[in-house]
């Protein structure tokens, strides 16, 4: 047995328990298998898994570009959620400050720079999923924002590796970057079907293709003088394509990159030189002060300032803060560009770990604030810290109609439209309210009255009256906003919406009139339907002409394509 | 500090090469294990020499043998192959016996001295895990019962294997009680090794699986960290003796398999197998072209002849004792047949055995080489007999049947034909569930998480836990003979995954979230798709109308639901009421 498969051993074994530790309390694992690294960092020769790790960060930035989503590029764009760009740049600015204040060189600086400014997709992301897949506004932000950072990141990456920041090479870094970008578009329209047709059926030869397509272009980054990530991200775009054909296939890379980026994260780990039992006192303070400050800046000043941008751009504040909230560490991507420049001589060693360990402490921290962030919003909302911005809600809102025993539609979804029709149609009054601006012109458009403003402002409900209304129906599925209406506690009648079954029977039980599960509702159809065709009452092939007409009488164009 | 990091072109190359090759080999019907080992040839310094052994590739290649045995161990439910322990046994003992005599004599006929004839006699006694296992995996017979019995005759040879290196190793034997003590200490240390992973499989690991399993990410790792536990062990156990005064070795490849095996006999394994396989292709392909890539021509092919005889005599040699003694043991022609046309070659382990004899001084670099392409070329042509085993057996059938005995053994499982496969175990299915019940006799439910899992159990479903994504987990719900199929997923890349499987006659009920998804599958056969969020609109919008028309049946309706939601029945059996909307 090698040295090396001993230590790959050793690594995994002390993985373990972290691992276990992880999953306990629902933390992220990036930081767990970092602070594995650190112990593993006493048993091992890191310099021996320097290149599985080199690995590790090929196969992260490749499976990022696999994923990438090209349209959510435009739609960022088109939602001037650029904004983003402008926290990079103060946050980034704050970092250089902070290490040039403590005396850090500004070549060394920078990473402290980056390192506060990027977020990490990993973890912010993942600890965002509900409110993704709901497509909350903030989750949709909080998404743009890692976007932006991500693929900023990979630029960085890039200019990087000309190992210095004259304009010379960097073009020239730009450029070998942009013929590989090139040269990815080229494979993924004419050659990765053909490796789909030579592997025929076979999973295996497919993953091999794949690794190898990697391969090469990592050989031709490395060729170019450019990080092997660039090289990988760019074999990623090359991947790209509807899984569906090729379930294997993904599948198979995802485990192959599990595995390789957990080598990674841990020898991320082994490099830090801990503060204290390896390096003397003041040597170690000196670290610890300039770790202390980059996770300061992460966890504290970078939220702020996001939150800052946000409101100006016209988000209401709760919306804003929890976007920013999710925001609150440093990225993975600060440490592929922090090992990478370790290694070119770029970072000293203090340097280096502070960013390491800001980054496993950061990642740890979110996933606590993500745990609190309604608790951390109301806080900050009831000291006065965020402002109210009532103006702004008078001036985006139209209630001028009369309003009296109306309905309060809460969302301007698939639901909102639904219920603003059938009261359309009752001629009963009602008010929308509605807080996404991405929503706003159809809300405009097609409502009688509504306000723009956040559901759980007080001011909002004042707002649309809700003194003199008769029935409040809310459609979004946020336990949080559920519970504050309930606390609110209307005359009018309430009914509410939530996914979980627990969940809606405790809002029953909390007084509200009627809560609406919409997988209750759909078990029942689904019932129906099932045995009419055990039965024989109907024929698959009857159920599904009839199905398809009832599919083409929805007609909502403008809302099928939003996610 | 840390020197500047240079990625191996080593590894590309290979990658490459076996890519290639492998192309090649499927395009025109190679199985891929050829292509490889020729890959290896062809890169190696026997022709091309781009390619050295690295330390890179030697862990991956190793890596590869432990995740075989790892991923084997996966597969194997101790009750699954109680029965054939002893079988097993009596055929292993005997097998390695006749061949070690056999290879031994051919040596000497073909003019080695006699410790070399003996030390060939000693490596041609193993059939190769690697050819074995992976063409079983590739053809999906692993757990057939001709798969189980060479895998435990292979397992057998692994532990002689481990004890013949570990004697090697120490040098030239003092004698026979040196010999002997040996074989008792690795007996023992296996002995263990199981104890311990079967005790962990009963104790600590099903309420570490069950707290971690709905967690993809971490369920894989902890796994592979447990696996890399039992390899760490096996291969530091000499360590870890070093302080009692005893000198012994395990291989890590029966740690891997160890590890594999207390996994197993938990309920998640199926989930596991389907994770750990692609890396287990990756690795085990750098092993197999790795195996070529030691030698130099001259000395792999200095006794080409020798090596082409021997190769010829002993594979049929081997397939007839093997022939033999299954028949003795009592299995059924077509069993017999097919577990013995699997274990003709000679295996990686002989490569192994002689370069430990080489490196112990016993015998030259050449004869080093003759064994290698002995195994290259056995493995090379087994790999054939293998993939073509059945339609071989069927044209010996007769001949074989007339003097062979009748089998004694059952094997098999009942297969699930014309059941309902159901996605997902959630509320909109839950009250479906005992409806299709009454209508199919099998019902077979998917889902990723493990509380669902106990429930249905409970209840007397089939329940298998994995993500449909991956396909033994398709495999395993016989989707392909499903009468009916329902998916609560939403995840449009489950449902197309669904609907490309089924057989043309299946119903298939599936959900999505967006028009274009749906439309999109009823374009690939779906009957039924369930819009929820949409069907959740239409339907709260009606009773705002009847909310605001202050009709009574709305009263009713809601408190329908509610009762609905109330239920904590997991099985509600209130489906004969279900279905009445508030339109009808």
């Amino acid at each position: 047995m090698t040295e090396l498969l001993t230590t790959i051993s050793i690594m995994f074994i002390v993985a373990g328990p972290f691992l276990l530790v992880a999953n306990r309390f629902d933390l992220p694992t990036v930081p767990l298998l970092v602070i594995a690294g650190t112990i593993v960092g006493f048993f091992i020769d890191e310099a021996l898994t320097l290149e599985l790790a080199q690995y590790g960060i090929a196969l992260l930035v490749f499976s990022f570009g696999v994923d990438i989503d090209l349209s959510a590029v435009r739609s960022v764009i088109r939602d001037s959620e650029v904004a983003a760009l402008a926290q990079i740049a103060v946050v980034g600015s704050l970092g250089v400050g902070l290490g040039l204040a403590l005396g850090v060189p500004l070549e060394e600086a920078l990473f402290l720079g980056v390192a506060a400014a990027l977020s990490s997709t990993l973890v912010g992301t993942a600890l965002l999923r509900t409110e993704i897949t709901m497509n909350l506004l903030q989750g949709r932000l909080a998404q743009s924002i890692h976007f932006i950072q991500d693929l900023l990141a990979i630029l960085f990456v890039l200019v990087l590796s000309a190992e210095t920041l004259d304009a010379g090479p960097v073009t020239t870094m730009l450029g070998s970057g942009l013929a590989l970008l090139v040269a990815a578009v080229l494979v993924n329209r004419y050659l990765f079907d053909a490796i789909g047709r030579l592997a025929g059926d076979s999973d295996e030869l497919m993953i091999l293709g794949v690794v190898s397509l990697l391969a090469v272009f990592v050989g031709a980054a490395e060729y170019a003088g450019v990080s092997v990530a660039v090289g990988a991200f760019a074999a990623g775009l090359a991947v790209r394509h509807d899984p569906v054909e090729y379930l294997g296939l993904f599948n198979g890379l995802e485990s192959i990159k599990d595995f390789f980026v957990a080598i990674f994260f841990l020898t991320v780990g082994a490099l830090v030189v801990l503060p204290f039992v390896e390096i003397g006192w003041s040597e170690s303070v000196e670290k610890l002060v300039l770790a202390g400050g980059l996770a300061l800046l992460t966890v504290v000043v970078k939220p702020a300032i996001t939150t800052a941008i946000l409101l100006y751009r016209g988000y209401e504040p709760r919306s804003a803060t929890l976007a920013s909230l999710s925001s609150d560490q440093v990225s993975e991507f600060a440490l592929i560009i922090a090992i990478e420049a370790l290694v070119l001589g770029l970072l000293t060693q203090s340097v280096f770990d502070a960013i390491i360990l800001a980054a496993a402490v950061t990642m740890i921290v979110s996933s606590l604030t993500k745990r609190y962030d309604e608790r951390i919003y109301r806080v900050l909302a009831d000291r006065g810290l965020l402002p109210a911005n009532h103006g702004k809600v008078d001036e985006l809102s139209d209630v001028t109609g009369p309003l009296v025993d109306h309905v309060i539609i809460v969302g301007y979804g698939r639901h909102g439209q639904k219920l603003v029709e059938a009261c359309d149609a009752d001629d009963t009054p009602y008010v929308v309210i509605e807080n996404d601006p991405a929503r706003r012109e159809a809300v405009v458009a097609e409502c009688d009255a509504y306000v723009f403003g956040d559901a759980m402002e007080q001011y909002t409900w004042e707002k649309a009256n809700v003194d003199d209304a008769s029935l409040v129906v809310s459609t979004i599925d946020s336990d949080p906003v559920s519970r504050r209406l309930l606390s609110f506690e209307f005359d009018a009648d309430l009914t509410l919406r939530a996914s979980d079954r627990t969940i809606a029977l405790e809002l029953l039980e909390a007084g509200a009139l009627y809560v609406s599960q919409p997988d209750v509702l759909a078990g029942k159809q689904l019932v129906s339907r099932i045995r009419r065709v055990l039965d024989d009452e109907l024929t698959p092939e009857a159920l599904r002409e009839e199905q398809l007409t009832e599919l083409n009488s929805i007609d909502h164009p403008e809302f099928q394509h939003r996610r | 500090m840390v020197s500047e990091i240079v990625l191996t072109v080593d590894f590309a190359i290979i990658l490459l090469g076996a890519t290639l090759a492998g192309f090649v080999a499927k395009q025109t019907g190679q199985p891929t294990i050829i292509a490889y080992i020729l890959a290896g040839v062809v890169l190696g310094p026997a022709a091309l020499g781009v390619v050295e052994v690295s330390e890179l590739t030697e862990l991956l290649s190793e890596l590869g043998l432990a995740f075989l045995l790892f991923l084997l161990g996966i597969k194997m439910r101790l009750d699954d192959i109680q029965h054939i322990l002893v079988p097993i046994a009596k055929i292993s003992i005997p097998q390695m016996a006749a061949i070690f005599l056999a290879g031994a004599g051919l040596s000497l006929a073909l003019g080695f001295d006699p410790l070399e004839s003996f030390l060939i006699g000693l490596a041609v006694m193993y059939s190769s895990t690697a050819v074995v296992i992976k063409m079983l995996t590739d053809k999906d017979e692993a757990t057939s019962l001709h798969g189980k019995i060479d895998v435990g005759v292979l397992l057998v040879q692994d532990i002689v294997v481990v004890i013949i290196l570990a004697v090697l190793a120490a040098g030239r034997p003092d004698g026979l009680a040196d010999v002997a003590t040996t074989l008792a200490v690795v007996l023992v240390l296996v002995a263990l090794v199981t104890v311990a992973a079967v005790v962990a499989s009963q104790t600590v690991l099903p309420v570490v699986f069950r707290r971690i399993a709905d967690n993809k990410e971490v369920f894989f790792l902890i796994a592979i960290s447990w696996a890399f536990l039992f390899v760490f062990v096996s291969d530091n156990i000499n360590l870890f003796l070093a302080p009692l005064g005893i000198e012994a070795y395990l291989s890590i490849e029966m740690g891997a398999f160890m590890a594999g095996l207390a996994i197993a006999q938990l309920p998640y394994s199926k989930e596991l197998q389907d994770r750990v396989n692609p890396l287990t292709d990756l690795f085990v392909m750098v092993f197999f072209v790795s195996v070529a890539l030691d030698l130099e021509a001259t000395q792999l092919l200095e006794y080409w002849q020798e090596a082409m005889i021997a190769a010829l005599v002993l594979m049929p040699v081997k397939f007839l004792v093997f022939l033999y003694l299954l028949d003795w043991q009592g299995f059924d022609t077509e069993t017999t047949f097919l577990g013995s046309i699997n274990m003709i070659q000679v295996s990686e382990f002989g490569i192994i055995v002689a370069a430990v004899a080489f490196e112990g001084g016993f015998i030259d670099a050449e004869v080093l080489g003759f064994m290698t392409l002995l195994a290259i070329f056995t493995m090379a042509v087994s790999v054939y007999f293998i993939e073509f085993s059945h339609p071989l057996f069927e044209r010996v059938e007769p001949t074989l049947s007339k003097w062979m005995s009748e089998g004694e053994f059952e094997g098999g499982k009942r297969e699930y034909r014309d059941h309902a496969v159901v996605i997902g175990y959630d509320e909109v299915t839950r009250n479906a569930l005992p409806l299709l019940a009454d209508h199919y006799e099998d019902v077979v439910v998917v889902d990723r998480t493990v509380e669902h899992i106990d429930t249905l159990e409970e209840e007397g479903y089939d329940a298998i836990y994995g993500d449909f994504r991956n396909s033994t987990i398709r495999k395993d719900a016989a989707v392909k003979k499903a009468d009916f199929a329902l998916s609560s997923s939403v995840e449009p890349a489950v449902n197309k995954a669904l609907l490309r499987e089924v057989g043309e006659d299946a119903t298939v009920f599936v959900e999505a979230e967006r028009v274009d998804d749906a439309h999109d599958l009823y374009d690939r056969g779906a009957h039924c798709v369930i819009m929820t969020p949409y069907l959740a609109g239409d339907r709260l919008a009606s009773y705002l109308r009847a909310y605001l028309a202050e009709d009574e049946r709305f009263v009713d309706a809601i408190n329908d639901d509610v009762e609905l939601l109330e239920s904590s029945d997991p099985f509600p059996n209130t489906y004969e009421r279900l279905g009445g909307d508030l339109d009808d």
